[in-house]
């Protein structure tokens, strides 16, 4: 009996910590209707220094039009090995992308930063459309973009 | 009398036999291939040539000029295979990503161990 205590104990201790490093976020994009083609957005990460730390979602599949998404193709180079797996097609005029995922917990309130660069077929480019400090106050308050990003928010 | 309309029939015969195949050679068609009464039959084809009316310009490099720091003037015809359609049905491709679903996250940090990214567009 003990024996089974202590192992309960144990599998308890070792999963609690895995649990709460991070935590599910949403992040909802909702693009103006610009009229255009689909949206090319990169989401992607800068600490407090602006140093790019990661990509979060790439909307768009061919990589040769990332260089239009010009800070993160400045930032990453272009490598397309920063988002592997989590890319997805590109976004139409006046659609909303919402994009689940389990986000480090670390990341919140420590000078972080969610940026989005956006690019349109045959339209201006559009880099830091939106730059979205991660605190857990910021959750649930959208900001609006530049051009094309109506609305960006952050639920957790 | 008789004798004059034989003859005249005779060099017209004679003037055509002659006359439009050399007219032909001159106008020879596009093909290179030389028929010896090409422009009887082929001479409105000359006057009125063949329009397509088509929009089937590859518009996939049209990301605007004025903004582009690398305007796609590739004329890479491998590539614009793969760009056609929207539906990024080059997944094979080294250039592109692997798209959602078909390969781990990156290891970049941002990421829990929970389930991977997933994305709707409404």
């Amino acid at each position: 009996m003990k024996s089974l205590l202590a192992s309960l104990a144990l599998t308890t201790a070792l999963t609690l910590p895995g649990l709460a490093l991070a935590r599910p976020v949403t992040l909802t994009t909702t693009l103006n209707t610009y009229g255009g083609d689909g949206a090319y957005l990169a989401l992607y990460v800068t600490d407090a220094s602006g140093a790019y730390v990661g990509s979060l979602w790439m909307a768009g599949g061919k990589s040769k039009y990332y260089e239009h998404l010009s800070d993160w193709h400045r930032a990453t180079g272009g490598d397309t090995a920063q988002v592997n797996g989590i890319t997805g097609a590109s976004v139409g005029s006046g659609r909303t992308l919402e994009i689940t995922l389990d986000l480090a917990d670390a990341l919140f309130d420590a000078g972080y930063t969610i940026h989005i660069d956006a690019a349109v077929e045959d339209m201006r480019d559009s880099p830091n459309e939106v730059a979205v400090p991660l605190t857990t106050d910021g959750a649930g308050t959208p900001v609006s973009g530049r051009r094309y990003i109506a609305s960006f928010g952050y639920d957790m | 009398m008789k004798k004059t309309l034989t003859l005249l029939a005779a060099s017209t015969a004679l003037t055509a036999a002659i006359g439009v195949p050399a007219w032909s050679a001159m106008q020879a068609p596009a093909d290179g291939v030389v028929r010896p009464v090409a422009a009887l039959f082929e001479d409105a084809a000359q006057a009125m040539p063949l329009v397509l009316a088509s929009d089937d310009d590859d518009d996939d490099d049209r990301w605007r000029e004025g903004s582009r720091r690398g305007h796609d003037d590739d004329d890479d015809d491998d590539e614009d295979d793969c760009d056609d359609d929207d539906d990024d049905d080059c997944r094979g491709s080294a250039r592109n990503p692997a798209p959602a679903g078909t390969v781990a996250p990156p290891r970049n940090g941002l990421f829990g161990n929970g389930a991977p990214p997933q994305a709707q567009v409404n």
